[in-house]
């Protein structure tokens, strides 16, 4: 038993087997597509009907009530397929079905998955476009989100940029089916099978259907604000990348710009070069120098193409959306690998201590600044730091020195080494690879303003402490030239290091005292020089007891 | 099937297709001088020439010379099926066949000339 349709064709009724009327509806809408550039469509149409009509009229008769499926055949042999058809514009319309398919051939693009989704399908989606499970791309969404953080805002991201697959052919793209007739056959049945079992939930209830209606214009109000946002957004993120763009070019042209943001409050930095030795190799900063260009343009192509995308409402390209963002995570992962390991160079911390005694017989010991400027090119200038580098030293003035009172009779120069290394041993070799001068001439001593430290060592926080030890009765002159020197010297009136240059100071069991200062933070000359007096008179007195 | 043919073939089948073309519109305007038809007598005519194949070509020519003001219709109900369009030649269609067929001559006298 064969199930027939009622058809109505240029007004003659006829009964129609399913398979046939299916076969007739697919020819007529064949022909229709072939047309439906043209203005006469509708009346070429309803003429291939009327003829249509006609021509099943003379093959019905009394016996013969149903048009079976030969029948449609016989007919669409007489009237032939579109393709057969002689034709003014058949040279166009033949060229058009065929370029179609040259595009849309097997080629993969990215859609988001709307069939299963749990947001956007986007998870769903990358699975699609590289053919595993959607569990594992929803599996990383989630630890991406619980351990690095960054998950949702990929995932946003994404979602804006990826569009969604909406027709048949967009989601064999997806899967990367090739298309063809069957194929889009088959999804739109597939789809055409979910339709209906939609239905059927939602007519099991009329609240349910309410509910869909209310949910729909809740969303129909929500996608006409996003839309008009979506203008607003694009154009501001259009302006934020273009401003970022300008900016990272400028960083380009002048490579100070770049680093003074990212290493805080340090300005003025004239060249890479310095950077360069934080790094174990030059290649290693090189490579770290190209990762971030990677992870600051990439975002900003994404700013500006976002923002393209929302107010111009241009496609965009899966395939390049995810190199870019895949190229991005190894950026990333590779800076920070690299980071790390630049961080771990400074890992241990080391210092080596050598100690002077110096035979002095005078009472004042001049204490000054050797006239040698830094050699080498000055790369980094701060308030009191600076760097300098030829072509096989690196400088810098990381020297402090101080005065404690000496536990002995005599004055002793005690210098201590420190840098850091990978480990101990390395640490301890880049100590002893650091150079440092100073001058003794009977009562005078001179200091080096720098330190000395081969450029294989990198640099690795050099620096030197020194330490003059003091007898007391001692006195010591600090010398104008000093100022950069000298670092937090105790002393009984807490005089700031800048205020004892250009004085002489005494090592009095209290501590350094001024010996002719005019007046210091309120003290009075005249008082400390009774103080002086006194404890000198006491000194006296206990030595001749 | 239409994948296989070879240039050469395709270049053939190309240029029968554009003669045909321009013939048929001549045929049709021909059969109609001697009076009006409706589409499938015009067909019966032009299969028994083995101008066309198929009966689908015939009805966006027909649509295209009426649009062009060369042809015009009326209805007429039929007993066996649906009304038909019963085409004849308007007074442009009638002036355009003249041209046609002077320019037919012309081209047979070509062909011919070219041809010995």
């Amino acid at each position: 038993m064969n199930q027939t349709v009622t058809i109505n064709i240029s007004g003659i009724v006829f009964h129609i087997e399913l398979d046939a009327y299916e076969d007739l509806k697919n020819y007529l809408n064949k022909i229709k597509s072939y047309f439906k550039n043209s203005e006469e469509c509708e009346d070429i149409m309803s003429d291939i009907e009327a003829r249509i009509a006609e021509l099943f009229s003379e093959k019905m008769s009394d016996l013969n009530q149903v048009i079976l499926r030969k029948d449609v055949d016989e007919v669409i042999t007489i009237m032939g397929k579109p393709e057969q058809y002689i034709d003014e514009d058949s040279e166009e319309q033949h060229e058009a079905p065929r370029a179609e398919k040259r595009t849309n051939s097997t080629e993969k693009k990215f859609f988001r998955n709307p069939d299963e989704r749990v947001l956007g399908g986007v998870a769903s989606g990358i699975a699609s476009y590289f053919g595993f499970d959607t569990i594992w791309a929803r599996l990383f969404f989630v630890l991406t989100t619980l351990f690095v953080g960054f998950g949702p805002l990929l995932y946003i991201i994404l979602w804006i940029v990826i569009p969604e697959a909406k027709t048949a052919s967009d989601r064999l793209q997806m899967k990367g089916d090739p298309i063809n007739i069957d194929n889009i056959g088959k999804t739109v049945q597939d789809e055409a099978g979910k339709v209906n079992e939609k239905l059927k939930n939602v007519n099991g209830s009329k609240i349910g259907h309410i509910l869909e209606r209310i949910f729909n214009g809740i969303i129909a109000v929500i996608k006409t604000i996003f839309k008009a946002a979506g203008k607003l957004i694009g154009a501001i993120c259009l302006l934020f990348g273009l401003l970022f763009a300008v900016w990272f070019i400028m960083g380009l042209v002048d490579d100070s710009v770049i680093f003074s943001y990212t290493s805080e409050g340090i300005t003025g930095i004239e060249s890479s070069e310095l950077f360069e030795l934080m790094f174990a190799t030059a290649d290693q900063f090189y490579l770290f120098l190209i990762c971030l260009i990677v992870v600051i343009v990439i975002p900003i192509i994404g700013l500006m193409f976002a923002g393209v995308k929302l107010l111009f409402g241009v496609k965009g390209n899966g395939a390049i959306t995810i190199s870019l963002s895949i190229l991005w995570f190894i950026g990333l992962f590779a800076a920070i690998t690299l980071g790390l390991k630049t961080a771990s160079d400074q890992k241990s911390s080391q210092k080596e201590i050598s100690s002077t005694y110096l035979s002095s017989t005078t009472d004042v010991i001049y204490l000054k600044a050797s006239e040698k400027t830094i050699p080498g090119e000055v790369m980094l200038e701060l308030d009191d730091f600076s760097l300098a580098l030829d072509e096989k030293y690196l400088y810098s003035n990381e020297i402090e020195l101080t005065i404690k009172e000496s536990q002995t009779d005599s004055v002793e120069m005690i210098i201590e080494t420190r840098s850091n290394g990978k480990n101990r041993k390395k640490a301890l070799e880049n100590v002893r690879s650091i150079n440092y001068d100073f001058e003794v001439a009977d009562s005078l001593i001179k200091f080096d303003e720098f330190l000395t430290t081969p450029r294989a060592q990198r640099m690795r926080n050099q620096s030197i402490r020194i330490t003059l030890k003091l007898p007391l009765g001692k006195a010591v002159y600090l010398d104008e030239s000093l100022n950069g020197l000298i670092y937090d010297i105790d002393n009984v009136t807490d005089t700031w290091d800048r205020k004892m240059i250009g004085e002489k100071w005494v090592m009095l069991p209290n501590g350094l005292t001024c010996l002719d200062c005019s007046e210091i933070d309120g003290i009075k000359t005249e008082d400390i020089t009774a103080k002086i007096e006194k404890e000198k008179d006491e000194l006296e007195s206990a030595e001749n007891e | 099937m239409h994948c296989n043919l070879t240039r050469v073939e395709m270049k053939i089948e190309n240029t029968k297709a554009q003669m045909r073309k321009g013939v048929l519109e001549y045929c049709i305007l021909s059969i109609l001088k001697s009076g009006e038809a409706y589409p499938s007598e015009i067909i019966d005519k032009l299969k028994e020439a083995k101008l066309i194949v198929v009966e689908g070509t015939l009805y966006p020519l027909l649509t295209r010379l009426k649009n062009a003001g060369i042809l015009t219709y009326r209805w007429e109900e039929s007993k066996s099926g649906p009304p038909r369009k019963y085409y004849q030649l308007t007074k442009i269609g009638e002036e355009f066949l003249k041209e046609l067929e002077t320019t037919w001559n012309e081209l047979v006298k070509a062909v011919k000339l070219t041809s010995k």
